[in-house]
C-alpha cells in the first residue's frame, strides 16, 4: 500500500530549523531580497546572505564573471560594506523575514572572524552563521583557513566562543585532504560544515593576451563542478558526524538526491538562481515527489544511503589478471 | 508590504513572431501584457536559456506596446542561438522589467540617440516616448555595414531623423558613428546611447566636448541580472544619485563606488562614469 503522506522535508542544522533543505548560497542572493520579486522565499530554507567583513571592501576589479563550458567564474572581492554600517542599516530588513537567514562572515585574520561573528550573530534577525573560511577571490588569507587543518580549528574554536547559534563552516574544494579539514571544524565546535566553495579557476583573452577576470584567478561555480563537489560531500561524510550542507552546481533534482545520497543534510543553491530562479521551487517538488514515489516520509531517510565508502582490495580483486 | 518594489516578475510567456533582420540578428516578439505595462525605456529582462546553458541572457526590451513585447539581438553563444532557435507557439520566460531606464524628465526638445549594432535594441522605446512628448529626435546608427543596419527605416517611420555610419561606408558616414555625432552642426540637448563599449566611451568624450548631458546604456557581463551577485559593476562617482548607499569608508579613499550595471544602471549618466 502506497502512503501519500506530504514528505516532512524539515532539517535540523545544530540548533537551527529549516522547514525546507534548500539554503541559497552565499553571494548568489545578495541580501536576500533582490529576489523576492520572483521566488516565494517562505518555501525556500534559508537565504545565506552576502559575506561581511571587519571593514568595507569595494571588491576586486571587473571584469568578475566569465560565462565558461557549464558554469562560470566568478570574482567579486568580498564587495561590502564592513560590518558596523551592515549592522546599522541592512540587518533590520531581515525583522519580518520569510525564511530563515544566515549571516556569513570573511575575514582576514583569526579576530576578524571572531569580531565580526560576535557582532552579527548577536543579532535577532540572523538566524545562524556561515563562516566563509574559503573565499579564493581574495589576496592570500582569505582561504589559507580552509587550507589548513589547524588554521581551520583555530578560527572556528575563536568564533565558537562567541555564539551559541548555529555555526555553519564553508570549506574549500582546494585542498588535498577536505576530510582532514572537516574533522578539525567538527572538533573545534562547528554545528555543520558547507560543502564546498567554488574551485580556484582561470580564463585568458586569447586576443588580448592576458586573464579574462580583473582578479586574474576566480572562483569555478554551476554544473561544470558537481563531480568535484559530490565527492567532497562523501568524502567528508565518512569524516564527521555533523551535518553536511552540500553544494556545488545543483540544477535538478536529480543533482540534489546525489547531494543527499553521498551524505548531505541540506543542499545549497547558487550559480542555478542565476538561469532560473525558480529552481529551488522545482527542487523542492521534485524531493517530495521521489521520496512519495519511494514511500518514504523524510528527507532524513536518504541522506548517506550511497555512502558505501570506497572500493576496497577485494572488491578489486576480480579485475585482477 | 513586500521585501523589495519592483515591478519584476517571472513572465512565462510564448513566443507569437519571429523575424531574422540580417544574418544572425533575430527578433522574437512574445504576449507579455503585464510586462508591457511595467516597462519603462531602457530597461531590459532576464530571459531563461530554453538550451539549458548557465546563466540567463540580458536583453534590452525592444518593444513593448499593447500585449506585446520583443527583444532583438545577434547571435553570439549558445544561450543567444537557443533564443534564435524558438518559433512562434514555443515558451519562452523571461524576467523583468529590470534595472533603471533613460530619464526623460525635464523637458527635452532636441535628443541625439547614438546606437551602435544591436544596441538599437534599447534606444526605440526612449525614442517613441520622446517623440511622443514632441521632441525632436535624430538617430546616429552605426554598424559594420549597411546591412547590420537593421529596422533603421522603422525610426525613420517612427519620426526619427536617421544619421548612419558604417565601417565599409556602405551606408552613410564611412565611418564611427561617434564621429557623425561630433560633426553635427548643432548640438541637441541630451544624448542617449546604446551600444559596444568603446563607442560608448567615444560618446562620452564627444558628450564632454559638446558639453551635453548623456545617459550610456552600458553592457557588462551578467550573471544573476537582479542585483545579488554584484558580478556586473562599474565605478561611478561617489556623489551620484546611483551610486549604491555605502559609506564613506568604504571608497577606499578614493570619490569612487562600484555600482550594479544590472540595479542602479544599466543607463548612467556619462559624467558619473569613472571606468
Amino acid at each position: 500500500m502506497v502512503t501519500r503522506v506530504t514528505p516532512d522535508l524539515s532539517v535540523q542544522l545544530g540548533r537551527l530549523h529549516l522547514a525546507y533543505p534548500t539554503l541559497m548560497g552565499s553571494g548568489c542572493y545578495g541580501s536576500g531580497i533582490e529576489y523576492a520579486p520572483f521566488v516565494d522565499l517562505a518555501r525556500i530554507g534559508a537565504v545565506v546572505l552576502k559575506s561581511v567583513t571587519r571593514q568595507p571592501r569595494l571588491g576586486n576589479p571587473t571584469p568578475r564573471l566569465v560565462h565558461t563550458p557549464a558554469g562560470m567564474l566568478n570574482a567579486i572581492g568580498l564587495q561590502n560594506p564592513g560590518i558596523a554600517w551592515y549592522l546599522e542599516h541592512d540587518v533590520a530588513k531581515y525583522a519580518d523575514r520569510p525564511c530563515a537567514m544566515v549571516g556569513s562572515v570573511a575575514g582576514f585574520s583569526i579576530d576578524d572572524y571572531a569580531y565580526v561573528c560576535e557582532r552579527l550573530a548577536a543579532r535577532a534577525e540572523i538566524d545562524a552563521i556561515e563562516l566563509n573560511i574559503s573565499c579564493p577571490n581574495v589576496a592570500s588569507e582569505g582561504e589559507t583557513f580552509a587550507c589548513d587543518p589547524a588554521l581551520t580549528a583555530k578560527v572556528v574554536r575563536a568564533a565558537r566562543a562567541t555564539t551559541d547559534k548555529t555555526l555553519i563552516v564553508k570549506l574549500s574544494p582546494n585542498v588535498t585532504d577536505i576530510a582532514a579539514v572537516a574533522r578539525e571544524a567538527e572538533a573545534a565546535g562547528a554545528d555543520a560544515l558547507a560543502v564546498i566553495n567554488t574551485v580556484r579557476g582561470m580564463a585568458i583573452d586569447v586576443e588580448a593576451w592576458r586573464p579574462r577576470l580583473g582578479n586574474v584567478t576566480g572562483g569555478l561555480s554551476g554544473a561544470a563542478i558537481r563531480p568535484i563537489a559530490v565527492l567532497a560531500v562523501y568524502e567528508v561524510a565518512r569524516a564527521v558526524r555533523i551535518p553536511i550542507v552540500g553544494q556545488g552546481g545543483i540544477e535538478t533534482v536529480t543533482d540534489a538526491l546525489e547531494f543527499f545520497l553521498a551524505g548531505a543534510s541540506a543542499i545549497s543553491i547558487g550559480t542555478a538562481n542565476f538561469t532560473d530562479p525558480r529552481t529551488p521551487e522545482r527542487i523542492v517538488a521534485g524531493l517530495s515527489e521521489y521520496l512519495q514515489r519511494r514511500n518514504l516520509t523524510r528527507i532524513g531517510a536518504i541522506v548517506g544511503r550511497a555512502n558505501r565508502g570506497f572500493a576496497n582490495r577485494q572488491e578489486y580483486e576480480g579485475d585482477q589478471g | 508590504m513586500p521585501l523589495l518594489e519592483s515591478t519584476a516578475r517571472v513572465h512565462a510567456t510564448t513566443v507569437v513572431d519571429r523575424r531574422e533582420l540580417a544574418a544572425g540578428i533575430i527578433v522574437l516578439g512574445f504576449d507579455a501584457p503585464e510586462l508591457v505595462a511595467a516597462t519603462r525605456p531602457g530597461q531590459y529582462l532576464m530571459a531563461i536559456p530554453p538550451g539549458g546553458e548557465v546563466c540567463a541572457t540580458a536583453l534590452g526590451i525592444y518593444e513593448a506596446q499593447g500585449t506585446r513585447a520583443s527583444i532583438l539581438f545577434f547571435v553570439t553563444g549558445k544561450r543567444t542561438r537557443a533564443l534564435a532557435e524558438l518559433r512562434p507557439g514555443d515558451a519562452l520566460t523571461v524576467m523583468g522589467p529590470l534595472g533603471v531606464g533613460f530619464d526623460l524628465s525635464g523637458g527635452v526638445r532636441d535628443v541625439a540617440i547614438v546606437a551602435g549594432g544591436v544596441g538599437i535594441a534599447s534606444v526605440l522605446l526612449p525614442a517613441q516616448a520622446l517623440l511622443r512628448a514632441g521632441a525632436r529626435v535624430q538617430l546616429y546608427y552605426g554598424a559594420r555595414n549597411a546591412a547590420l543596419l537593421v529596422d533603421a527605416e522603422r525610426f525613420v517611420t517612427e519620426g526619427c531623423e536617421l544619421l548612419a555610419a558604417t565601417d565599409d561606408g556602405s551606408r552613410g558616414h564611412h565611418g564611427y558613428v561617434h564621429e557623425a555625432l561630433a560633426r553635427a552642426p548643432h548640438a541637441p540637448d541630451l544624448i542617449l546611447a546604446c551600444g559596444p563599449t568603446p563607442m560608448l566611451r567615444a560618446v562620452a568624450k564627444v558628450a564632454a566636448e559638446r558639453r551635453v548631458p548623456a545617459q550610456l546604456s552600458l553592457e557588462e557581463t551578467f550573471a544573476c541580472g537582479v542585483g545579488g551577485c554584484w558580478g556586473c559593476v562599474v565605478p561611478i562617482a561617489a556623489t551620484s544619485a546611483q551610486a549604491p548607499s555605502f559609506p564613506p569608508a568604504a571608497l577606499g579613499g578614493s570619490d569612487v563606488v562600484n555600482a550594479r550595471v544590472c540595479t542602479e544602471g544599466p543607463v548612467f549618466w556619462a559624467h558619473d562614469l569613472r571606468w
